[in-house]
């Protein structure tokens, strides 16, 4: 079962990881920004604000699909915006597989991130304030370092919805091997082909794997950057 | 606070009782709106799901509890025929539908689909938004005459293949790729595409819907009465107002 | 240096409205707790906005809600020493110590590393993370990481609250130090009038979020009316004396002040240098006629300046005896009893074992 892999598999690994690991930089800016709004002020409309970052998690993926075919598409108004300043084209590309990725783990990692910057002591900001911090010196040396668990996992949980994602993607940019054959699109299409179940399977188990190391690994990371806020009380 | 959950009681308890699915009925994504008109005029209240012929097919095998299929391809009830999930003599050819090429509504593409047919040339740097061809069958159809053309290889690498063939439909109808293939039936109830042109007969297999009692359902009862309706009069005139070839 | 404070904010249901200036070396913030001291400081570092105010250091005006200054707290170049020292839990000693000195612009860096290092032990410490030090050595961090950002003012809330006794008179050691050999003015919240005594110049006194007194230390602290705010139990005179003679044999110094000379035993000072002694008032007692046969040392010649008003079971006996004031706690039965009065000439007598080490201060 496990000799090389085909072509095709490699191609589905490969994208996987590009697109997963694209969609976690690209949206971790986005991510972070919304966390520190939602963890540090009070403004009319949180509520929704929040609601509006969740929904992801709630919506079926095939409605977020959707949206996203009617917004960034090359007839949508954001894509046709984006295509015609920037260049940057979402439509049956593996840049829209990332968006539906991004997109579907953003609330995970907002959630993260929130969570950590919501537990940092207010005072030590103050502390470093009389110091001489500035505001962006503060975020850099003091706010993100402290938070540093929080990204990590955000990044992890997002990057591991990545690797799952399904419905949004093939809805947004379809099928096709090679540019939008991620892992679990990639899986699906053997399942529909009668004798594709052993490539199936071998996917699946490769997909087990990857998480699973991504996991380790993430887990790894945080131990330390919390031993390094905490010192070695865990 | 108990108000509410007596209120909510009854619903929930709706949830747990028996299913009275009289019938659950798989039917391939194409039947979409002429199937629930046919169903509507049907004594019984069917429950139908909707897909790609390939997922149905994969869904009943993994003992989905369905007790009509209606296929889009013959491949796919063959398969499950071949592993003994159809009911012996329940199968029937039940429509026949056209594979056509079709455009934005607001499109002014035009061509005539023959050999060597400048299919690569007027998608430009778009894509052909087709049902996937390694399993749906309208993307198997879809393959078939363009191999037959001696044109698929020139659009292999620039299709974008869907789950289904009404995921196709939508690309077109958004504009999303400027050409498409789907049956003339998917054509009929979007008003947001044009058709180009008509896949001639003899270019792919002839385009059969069979349909068939599966297995776990009971030779006579509502499945069976099901699908002797979707073969009657009254059915036939819905379907054919949809575009479909009822077939004898 | 001169400061200038002079604040009003609302807290909640708490108004706190101060106004004091001084300019000696360290000037003391005295009150109990939840009377609004740390809240000034707060507000002097600029981490919490008046409602209306002003706030001058030097010439430099960080705060007037007339003319619309609001320096941000980054750029005030104040140094705070926090309760709980608040070190960075991510940095090293030396990376806590060095972050202030990172946002000092090289021309006003006058904090030397190597001096403050040594002038509060910290070299051993250097390399550990803050979670390994103890109470001590994190204040100790503390007011380096404060003093190494060259601050023009160095506000200290409470810097020995959340220690232990034994530590507590470590880090007072090393304030002093810092008094005497750093040059930078502190504004110095406490609670604990002992340690107001032995550091602070100027005194300012609140209550209920409003200053009640602000002056000299030693002036305050003889002041009868002013007693219950300081404290039943501690207040007292100071009195600044100058050590003349060690009699190492039997342990007691001889101070030299303006009424004549304290006996204190086990006062660990050279001789020379000046001193603060604080008198308990509830150490003190009158005679009509000068003591014989008594154990006591320490014996004033004294005339009456004031007798306390309130009521109660003890009054407050003001003396002065040659320009030095006392204050001296009796029954009121025995005032009464022995007829004194403003204008009598008296003699104050105050056990020398009362003057401990916790009364005796370097000035």
């Amino acid at each position: 079962m496990f000799d090389s892999l085909s072509p095709a598999e490699i191609e589905a690994l490969r994208l996987s990881l590009k697109v997963a690991a694209i969609s976690v930089l690209a949206s971790l800016p986005l991510g972070f920004g919304l966390a520190w709004l939602l963890a540090r002020f009070e403004f009319p409309g949180k509520a929704l604000l929040d609601a509006l970052i969740h929904l992801p998690l709630v919506l079926p993926p095939v409605v977020i699909g959707y949206f996203l075919l009617v917004l960034f598409g090359r007839r949508g108004p954001i894509g046709a915006w984006l295509e015609e300043t920037f260049g940057l084209v979402f439509a049956f590309r593996w840049t829209g597989a990332a968006l539906a990725c991004a997109l579907m783990g953003l609330p995970l990692m907002v959630r993260a991130i929130r969570q950590s910057l919501e537990s940092i002591d207010r005072r030590l900001e103050s502390a470093a304030a009389t110091l001489g911090a500035g505001r962006w010196a503060m975020l850099a040396s003091i706010t993100i370092p402290l938070c540093l668990p929080g990204i990590l996992t955000g990044m992890l949980l997002s990057f591991a919805r990545s690797l799952g994602e399904f419905g949004a993607t093939i809805t947004f940019v379809s099928n096709i091997p090679g540019e939008t054959q991620t892992l679990p699109l990639a899986i699906y299409t053997f399942t529909q082909v009668p004798g594709g179940d052993t490539q199936a399977m071998r996917l699946c188990i490769l997909s087990v794997i990857l998480s699973l190391a991504a996991l380790v690994l993430s887990e790894a990371l945080v131990r330390r950057a919390n031993r390094r806020i905490v010192g070695d009380a865990h | 606070m108990r108000s509410v959950l007596f209120a909510f009681l009854p619903a929930l308890l709706a949830l747990f009782a028996p299913c009275s699915h009289a019938q659950l009925v798989f039917a391939a994504a194409s039947l979409k709106n002429a199937l629930d008109g046919v169903a509507a005029l049907s004594p019984a209240r069917p429950t139908i799901s909707y897909g790609a012929s390939s997922a149905l097919a994969r869904q009943i095998e993994n003992g989905a509890p369905a007790l009509v299929f209606i296929s889009a391809d013959l491949d796919w009830m063959d398969y499950l025929e071949r592993r003994k999930l159809i009911r012996e003599g329940t199968r029937r050819e039940l429509l026949g539908n056209k594979l056509v090429l079709i455009a934005p509504a607001g499109s002014k593409v035009k061509t005539d689909i023959g050999p060597g047919f400048p299919l690569a040339k007027l998608l430009g740097g778009g894509r052909l938004a087709t049902a996937d061809p390694n399993s749906v069958p309208a993307g198997k159809y879809t393959r078939a005459a363009l191999e037959k053309f001696g044109v698929w290889d020139s659009v292999a690498g620039k299709l974008a293949p869907t789950e289904n063939v009404r995921a196709a439909l939508l690309l077109v109808a958004r504009g999303e790729a400027p050409l498409g293939t789907v049956y003339t039936t998917d054509a009929a109830v979007e008003p947001k595409v044009r058709i180009v042109a008509v896949f001639p007969d003899g270019a792919h297999p002839a385009i059969v819907y069979p349909a068939a009692l599966t297995a776990s359902a009971p030779a006579s009862g509502p499945a069976a009465d099901f699908l002797a309706f979707i073969a009657s009069p009254a059915a036939r005139r819905v379907f054919e107002k949809y575009g479909f070839t009822p077939l004898h | 240096m001169r400061i200038e404070i002079d604040l009003e904010k609302t807290l909640g249901a708490f108004t706190l409205k101060a106004a004091f200036s001084g300019d000696t070396a360290i000037i003391a913030l005295f009150g109990r707790s939840g009377c609004g001291k740390s809240s000034i400081l707060n507000l002097v570092a600029g981490l919490l906005r008046p409602q209306r105010g002003r706030i001058v250091i030097g010439e430099r005006v960080l705060f007037d809600s007339a003319s619309g200054i609001d320096v941000p707290a980054e750029k005030r170049r104040i140094g705070y020493v926090f309760q709980d020292g608040l070190l960075l839990p991510h940095l090293s000693v030396r990376q806590n110590l060095l972050y202030g000195r990172f946002f000092t612009p090289p021309a006003e860096r006058w904090a030397d590393v190597d001096r403050i290092v040594e002038l509060l032990d910290l070299a051993p410490l250097l390399e550990r993370r803050p979670h390994r030090l103890s109470g001590g050595e994190k204040q100790r961090v503390a007011i380096g990481r404060a003093l190494l950002a060259s601050p023009r003012l160095l506000l200290m809330d409470e810097p020995l609250a959340s220690l232990d006794a034994s530590r507590r008179g470590e880090i007072l050691f090393y304030v002093e130090r810092l008094r005497d050999e750093v040059g930078v003015p502190i504004l110095y919240v406490s609670h604990e009038i002992g340690e107001v005594v032995r550091l602070a110049g100027h005194l300012v006194l609140l209550s209920d979020g409003a200053v009640a007194a602000s002056g000299p230390v030693h002036e305050l602290m003889s002041r009868i009316e002013l007693r219950h705010l300081i404290g039943r139990y501690e207040g007292g005179a100071v009195i600044e004396a100058k050590v003349v003679a060690q009699d190492l044999g039997n342990g007691l110094a001889r101070l030299a002040f303006s009424g004549g000379e304290l006996l204190v035993p086990d006062v660990d000072a050279l001789i020379g240098e000046t001193l603060r002694v604080r008198v308990r008032a509830r150490d003190v007692s009158i005679a009509l006629s000068e003591p014989r046969d008594v154990s006591l040392l320490n014996c004033f010649r004294c005339r009456i300046s004031e007798i306390g008003a309130e009521p109660g079971a003890s009054v407050d006996v003001r003396v002065d005896i040659a320009g030095t004031p006392l204050l001296a706690r009796i029954t009121r039965h025995s005032a009464e009893r022995l007829h004194l009065a403003p204008g009598k000439e008296v003699w104050a007598m105050v056990k020398a074992v009362s003057l401990d080490r916790h009364s005796v201060g370097y000035s």
